[in-house]
């Protein structure tokens, strides 16, 4: 139990995939822009996180290790991911459309979103156990979701700031990421105990 | 005539798909089994050739480098066949992600040798200092009569203990426990051999 | 056709300009050999998916466009990383992860699908090259910052004397995100200085 409390902490704080690994960068610059588009794009990309990692692990470790065809692990992971998105897509659609007006159109976003395939490369890397790897997929969409929220509201006060005109856009954004990231590093001690 | 019945087919929008699909998909298939039958015998060069540089590196004077029945330990012997010591890869946790390493030890297992990082992925400039001689060269000459510990903030006392390195206490605790665990496990796999 | 070449060093330079790709970015970029590295893999994996998906585009059903230019991507970044790992294994090893991580890079599937799925062969293979090197200048770049701000040294070489302290918050994720804010600030004000004398 300490080992899946220790593995959800660092995902999701001490390791936050944004700051630290710089995972999942693309919707954070593009659409932290709000508060609610944060949220709704956090929550959904929480939950193909989770169950991607699920999915792919046992396809690793069921299919791909035990006939030897590994090399084929990226192409596999990405359809995997992708076949995914679209399949949650349709199930959310026919069964319940408002979460569907809510989430549909972060839906295929998240494809393309780094954080995922880094996710499940993570996993296999770290020889995480498929518990430990279900949490790792949950620790670390919390911590997306906690990276753009953070950004989102940042960002909505930063209209009334006078930044520099060259560096308004991705500039500041990127440069606050920084200190984001600097913040975070506090963190780094909750861990050794 | 076949031309034609083709032609049909690729009006309707399934076939297609599905003939696209299943042909891309095998083009990539063949080209990967292409690079992976270049590239793994390769590969599997570059991972032995590592391990022994960094056996060479804890034994200076290693001839050869020998595999035992254990996977992942090695004898180093010398030009005269004179057992040098016994390297080993040992792995586990760190602060960001796995710490693989390889250490050596004396033949009777009382004096470790040093040790190398293979891999790791601990933070720049603070735990990516495990793998820079400061911290490494402080493991040659620790007695292994009793676990190895690591103090902080002050010089080690004991010669079973090691300084940690400032600001990354998690890592330096890392690499001791590995060492630790493994140191261990081959001293009962080397025991049982004799 | 210069110009579909042109256009990804400057003005639509896919770091600067239009922020594509930045988890490679700013995760290799600790060091300018690494940032050179990651830099050749992408152009290399973008301009042999784009000359690829540009010559088969008359063949590709529209309804799955989408996930055949990733099966195509991810079979080029595997052959990368394959190749990485066999002839510059220390490389290979620094970069971890990040080269898999090439196949979610938006700036490939994004030529794929704004420019090779459009044009022919030797537009897009011109087109793709130019935001490879684009992206690989951008790369070096920033890991030249870095490296010597964060440890004295460039490629390798000690440029600063021996009595700088590194700054290590350079080769930490924050002091990526910042280094890159601020060249993308730096970019834009020359951007501006050299638009106002065309103009």
């Amino acid at each position: 139990m300490k080992e899946l409390i220790l593995v959800f902490i660092a995902a999701s704080i001490t390791n936050n995939f944004v700051l630290t690994y710089f995972l999942g960068i693309c919707p954070f610059i593009g659409v932290s822009g709000k508060i609610d588009s944060s949220i709704g794009l956090g929550i959904a990309t929480t939950f193909v996180m989770t169950m991607a990692a699920t999915v792919t692990w046992l396809i690793y470790y069921y299919i791909l290790v035990p006939f030897n065809l590994v090399f084929l692990q990226y192409v596999t992971f990405i359809i995997v991911i992708a076949s995914f998105v679209q399949f949650v897509e349709m199930v959310i659609r026919k069964v319940s459309p408002p979460l569907y007006k809510a989430l549909g159109i972060f839906l295929p976003l998240i494809t393309t979103n780094c954080a995922i395939l880094g996710l499940t490369l993570f996993m296999v890397l770290r020889n995480y156990s498929f518990l430990e790897a279900v949490v790792f997929g949950l620790g670390a969409g919390v911590g997306f979701t906690l990276a753009l929220v953070i950004m989102a509201g940042i960002r909505e006060d930063l209209v009334f700031a006078e930044v520099p005109e060259p560096l308004q856009g991705a500039g500041i954004t990127l440069i606050i990421a920084g200190m984001l990231a600097m913040a975070f590093m506090g963190f780094g001690g909750i861990i050794s105990g | 005539m076949a031309d034609n019945v083709f032609k049909k087919a690729w009006g309707n929008d399934i076939f297609r798909i599905i003939v696209s699909l299943a042909i891309v998909g095998s083009a990539s298939g063949m080209a990967l089994v292409f690079v992976y039958n270049y590239a793994s015998p390769k590969i599997s060069i570059n991972i032995k050739h590592e391990t022994e540089k960094a056996i060479r590196n804890i034994f200076p004077g290693t001839e050869k480098v020998g595999k035992t029945s254990e996977k992942g330990v090695y004898k180093a012997e010398s030009g005269k066949g004179e057992l040098l010591g016994y390297a080993f890869v040992a792995e586990g946790n760190g602060y960001q992600g796995i710490i693989r390493l390889i250490a050596g030890v004396d033949p009777a297992i009382t004096e470790m040798k040093g040790m190398e990082v293979l891999e790791s992925s601990e933070t720049p400039g603070l735990g990516a200092e495990i793998a820079n001689p400061p911290f490494r060269n402080q493991f040659s000459g620790l007695k292994l009569d009793h676990a190895i510990e690591y103090v902080k903030n002050q010089k080690p006392q004991e010669d079973y203990q090691i300084e940690a390195i400032t600001g990354a206490t998690i890592s330096s605790r890392a690499v001791v426990n590995i060492l630790n665990k493994r140191i261990d496990e081959v001293r009962k796999l080397i025991k049982a051999k004799q | 056709m210069i110009k579909d070449f042109a256009k990804g060093l400057w003005k639509e330079n896919p770091v600067f300009v239009q922020v594509l790709g930045m988890c490679p970015t700013l995760a290799v970029t600790t060091k300018a050999l690494f940032g050179l590295s990651m830099g050749l893999a992408t152009t290399f994996v973008v301009v042999s998916s784009g000359l690829v998906i540009s010559s088969i585009r008359r063949f590709v059903p529209d309804q799955v466009r989408i996930p055949m230019f990733t099966v195509i991507i991810a079979t080029f970044v595997t052959a990368a990383d394959y190749f990485l790992k066999a002839n510059f294994f220390q490389i290979s090893k620094a970069l971890g992860p990040y080269v898999p991580l090439i196949v979610v890079n938006c700036l490939i599937l994004g030529r794929a699908e704004a420019f090779a799925s459009k044009h022919g062969v030797a537009r897009s293979g011109l087109d793709a090259l130019g935001m490879g090197v684009g992206f690989t200048c951008a790369l070096v770049v920033l890991g030249a910052c870095r490296e010597i701000l964060g440890a004295g040294t460039v490629f390798g070489a000690r440029i600063m004397g021996e009595g700088f302290t590194n700054w290590i918050i350079m080769v930490l994720p924050a002091g990526a995100f910042i280094t890159l804010g601020l060249l993308v600030g730096g970019f834009n004000i020359i951007d501006k200085k050299v638009s106002k004398k065309k103009g």
